[in-house]
């Protein structure tokens, strides 16, 4: 098996206000995008800076790309690529100048930094404010910059705290395609803290939720709803309304669990596939016209707030 | 020590410095006003006198000071007690204010302009960069006295050449305090806002913080620098050297507090 590029094992901090990090344990595989997920406070943007080396551990270990952020932290930086949830540019330095700046510090070359920065600046459509000071700049400006910025390197694995937040939908889109890019074409290892599940569950092979500092869930999407909820949910499109006869005649079958009427036909609950081909397969013999039969895999979204809810 | 990202730090805070006014301007007035403008009014005050009595005055002060002035020629005396001795103490303030301004901006301006997070995540050592801040303080504030050392001096001789017909700054002593007490005292202003910064949100905070610190430093300067110029050079020396101890017991202390997660967590 490939070795697992973050390793997180008892990962434990803690503050003057509390743990802000209780027995983290996880790990990343190589190009994998992990989407942490959690309510403000519950432990995301501190698992990032463990990870990274920028705080120590009170209990517990990582690993990134081999090395222990504690004790190599500046070689782990050197190769990883932060988004911070405020974007964290010199509001009194120009876009060119920020990224200049960061690029100096990774040892990238005075012509290799000038070559990339503009590279950059014109992949993400800041060319024209190259030379402006980011104090004018609009949030999405800042956080395109700012994703420049932590790309300048070329990462191998990138953290990126909220990155889409303050993007209006068309770079909200590009933004999450050059995600999914990063991870899919470059083999780059992506930990996306976000609060836009939807933008998650388009980008995230694995979710990990956090809850006050805990670790509440970690895995793909269909296996935490596997866990979650027993068979699957299913639309029935049958034109109109089900009637209470052909209704009663669903909820009968083996292998329904539930069923309840919507606007063009019902909504199932049914415990596997083949018993939703059961149901179609009744439904025709007994003539009732059936346009669709669609069966719902659960959502980031629908396994976050089911997650969610145990703690409200 | 990674040098390259040391410069890096440094002209990347220099050049922010140098577009904030809130920041330059004080930096920038108060040495003109206590450097070209007070020797200027002081000398052009002495040549439009014929007679300036400062009898009563230095009846008032220890005869080691009173004494070389009342020696001088009646007219000469304004501006040797001024330029010479007076200003001398007030000089100091410069490489203090400059420091602790700059070294404010540095290290709280940094968490209240919400910057320091991305600067810990990238890989500079915590050395470095304490050090990148220290220097982005400490090289400015001495640049800055010694500066405007030159033109105090090149405006209080011209000024008085009328009526000294010499040059007489800088004294022996004025050039101990020029590059041996000033430069102690920006390290001194900056070591005590290095301690205030760690704990300030905002760079104003840290100037309110350090300024109650300072303040006193700054009557002690006065006392010492006056008294300072009336002794010998060994003397003189002698707190320059016990003004640098302090600082860098400070400066050294404050190192061992400026750790990446000691940063983090005041975050």
């Amino acid at each position: 098996m490939t070795r697992a590029v973050i390793e997180a094992r008892g990962l434990t901090r803690s503050f003057a206000t509390g743990v802000a990090l209780d027995d983290l344990t996880l790990e990343v595989q190589p190009g994998e995008v992990l989407a942490l997920l959690g309510p403000n406070g519950a432990g995301k943007t501190t698992t990032v800076r463990l990870l990274n080396g920028v705080l120590k551990p009170d209990r517990g270990e990582a690993r990134v790309l081999g090395l222990d952020p504690t004790t190599d932290g500046d070689e782990v930086r050197s190769r990883t690529g932060v988004l911070t949830e405020n974007a964290g540019l010199d509001e009194r330095l120009t876009a060119r100048e920020n990224l200049l700046f960061a690029a100096r510090i990774r040892g990238l070359g005075r012509s290799r930094s000038v070559a990339r920065v503009d590279e950059l600046l014109g992949r993400f459509g800041m060319m024209d404010r190259a030379n402006d000071q980011v104090q004018g700049f609009s949030t999405g400006q800042r956080k395109r910059l700012a994703l420049a910025r932590a790309l300048l390197h070329d990462p191998e694995v990138l953290f990126l705290d909220e990155p889409t937040s303050g993007l209006d939908p068309a770079a909200t889109r590009d933004v999450v395609d050059l995600i999914g890019s990063l991870a899919t074409e470059h083999g780059r290892t992506v930990v996306v803290c976000t609060h836009f599940l939807g933008e998650a569950g388009r980008l995230a092979h694995r979710m990990a939720v956090l809850h006050r500092g805990r670790l509440q869930a970690f895995g793909r999407p269909d296996e935490l709803a596997a866990e979650l909820w027993d068979g699957l949910e299913a639309d029935i499109d049958l034109g109109a309304p089900i009637d209470d006869r052909t209704l009663a005649l669903v909820r009968d079958l083996d292998g329904v669990t539930g069923a309840s009427p919507t606007a063009l036909g019902a909504h199932l609950r049914v415990r596997d596939r083949e018993a939703l081909a059961v149901v179609v397969a009744t439904l025709v013999a007994r003539e009732v016209p059936v346009y669709g039969a669609v069966p719902h895999r659960p959502t980031l979204e629908d396994v976050y707030f089911a997650i969610e809810a145990r703690f409200t | 020590m990674n040098w390259p990202a040391i410069r890096a730090v440094m002209a990347k805070d220099l050049t922010a410095v140098r577009r904030s006014k809130a920041v330059v301007l004080p930096m920038l007035l108060v040495p003109f006003l206590l450097l070209v403008v007070l020797p200027l009014v002081i000398g052009i005050a002495a040549r439009s006198q014929e007679e300036f009595d400062l009898g009563r005055f230095l009846d008032n002060i220890p005869g080691d000071l009173a004494e070389p002035i009342l020696s001088l020629p009646q007219q000469e005396q304004l501006i040797v007690l001024v330029n010479g001795y007076l200003l001398a103490p007030l000089f100091l303030i410069v490489p203090l204010m400059v420091s602790a301004v700059l070294a404010a901006d540095a290290f709280a301006g940094e968490k209240e302009r919400k910057t320091l997070e991305s600067l810990l995540h990238l890989p500079l050592a915590d050395r470095d960069l304490f050090v990148a801040k220290l220097l982005t303080a400490y090289v400015p504030a001495v640049l800055v006295s010694w500066i405007g050392f030159v033109c105090f001096a090149i405006v209080s001789n011209a000024v008085a050449w009328p009526v000294m017909h010499r040059i007489f700054i800088p004294t022996r002593l004025w050039v101990v305090m020029i590059f041996w007490v000033a430069p102690a005292v920006a390290a001194l202003g900056l070591a005590v806002m290095v301690r205030v910064s760690a704990r300030a949100r905002t760079s104003q905070e840290a100037n309110q913080l350090g300024g109650a610190v300072i303040l006193p430093l700054i009557f002690l300067a006065v006392g010492q620098a006056t008294g300072l110029l009336l002794v010998d050079i060994v003397v003189a020396l002698f707190i320059g050297a016990i003004l640098w101890s302090i600082a860098v017991v400070l400066c050294v202390r404050g190192a061992q507090r400026f750790t990446r997660d000691q940063l983090a967590t005041r975050l």
